[in-house]
């Protein structure tokens, strides 16, 4: 083959043209040129490498990845064990069987029970009231028995309907304490009209 | 020339336990500092100089290599092993130096605009003006090109190695230096106006 200038570029990318390109650059100034500053670049780029001295960059990569390990770290035991306390205590609070009444929400077992047996009692106590009442109220034709009556059933109704939701959820508190409160305006409206019964009489 | 602090981190590092790179990567997954500073001691200095060369700061190289380095601790869990530990480090310390970079332009954007890059090169008289030819030639080409040549030709790395860090075909590696020692020589060759 006979080397020409134009074969340059193919030669620096074709290592087996290298001795036939040396050849022609010994004899042509340009591509001598071309060839020198091709062996050049590739001889002086070591000399590119920088090296400094960081006398202090390793302290700040360490004190960065031990901020980046501390936020990583898991709670110690004890925080969890702090959490499910406080969880617990919250539960607790919610349940808040110590009360009793319209302020608690979620009832216990132990809470369930006593609440069932107030009501047992208020209810026995209201029947009681009731046939004591019953004669008067039914039989007079005054229109404030009337009143009363009416008062009763719409009053006996709200006691059914509620019972039979506290049924479905025994430990709802709220329920729980709105029939307690419907009770006690059951119990409050007889012994009003017993009272004016007997004033009447 | 090797300095006070350099000769006492070859020192250390001569101390430290990890002699192969599953000991060293267990360590790194194990959260172990000193696994990370053995790191830091064998692929620092080159990456220092990489960064450099994207970035052209010595303070943004380290601060650049500071942020490889906390890369390499949120992902080394992830770190799966198909290419080596410096191959990895330095796929991040690129990527790293390249955002930081695009940070710097915009802040050199909002700021007052700055001069035009020096003049055109000067036609080498001998070789250190060659040397400081080529480095002002080595920030005007094609990106992609003045990486492979950095990390084939100043940094010694193996295309097998370029190709897994830029994540290209070996043959893409070896194409993108022959360019870029292309454009090299025709800087280099232009004569000042």
């Amino acid at each position: 083959m006979i080397f020409q200038c134009s074969d340059l570029e193919r030669a620096l990318r074709t290592p087996e043209l290298l001795p036939e390109m040396r050849a022609h650059a010994a004899r042509c100034e340009t591509c001598g040129r071309q060839l020198y500053l091709w062996t050049e670049i590739s001889r002086l780029a070591p000399e590119l490498h920088r090296e400094w001295e960081s006398p202090f960059l390793w302290e700040r990569i360490r004190s960065a990845l031990a901020a980046e390990a501390s936020s990583r770290r898991p709670s110690p035991a004890w925080r969890w064990m702090l959490a499910a306390a406080a969880v617990a205590l919250f539960a607790v609070w919610l349940a808040r069987p110590w009360q009793s009444g319209s302020a608690r929400d979620l009832l216990t077992d132990a809470a369930l029970q006593e609440v069932q047996q107030t009501e047992a009692a208020y209810t026995h106590s209201i029947d009681r009231l009731s046939a004591l009442a019953a004669p008067g109220l039914q039989q007079s034709p005054s229109p404030v028995a009337a009143v009363y009556r009416e008062k009763l059933v719409l009053l006996d109704s709200a006691i059914a309907d509620l019972k039979a939701n506290a049924e479905n959820n025994r430990y709802n508190g709220y329920l729980q304490a709105e029939l307690a409160s419907l009770y006690r305006d059951k119990q409050k409206t007889l012994r009003d009209w017993l009272t004016q019964n007997a004033k009447r009489n | 020339m090797v300095g006070a602090s350099q000769l006492a981190l070859i020192d250390r590092l001569h101390t430290v336990e990890y002699r192969t790179e599953a000991d060293l990567l267990a360590a790194c997954r194990g959260r172990d500092l000193r696994a990370f500073e053995q790191l830091y001691l064998e692929h620092g200095p080159r990456l220092k100089s990489i960064a450099f060369h994207i970035l052209a700061s010595r303070q943004d190289a380290e601060d650049a290599v500071q942020e490889t380095w906390v890369k390499l601790y949120r992902g080394i869990q992830g770190f799966q092993g198909q290419s080596s530990i410096g191959t990895w480090l330095c796929r991040i310390l690129i990527n790293t130096c390249y955002d930081l970079a695009r940070k710097r332009q915009r802040e050199v954007e909002r700021s007052a605009p700055v001069a035009e890059r020096g003049a055109e090169p000067t036609a080498p008289k001998n070789q250190l003006a060659l040397k400081v030819a080529l480095d002002d030639a080595l920030r005007r080409i094609h990106p992609k090109h003045r990486m492979v040549f950095l990390l084939f030709e100043v940094e010694g790395l193996r295309h097998s190695e370029i190709a897994a860090i830029l994540e290209v075909p070996e043959g893409t590696s070896k194409a993108w230096l022959h360019e870029a020692k292309k454009e090299l020589k025709q800087l280099l060759t232009e004569t000042p106006r």
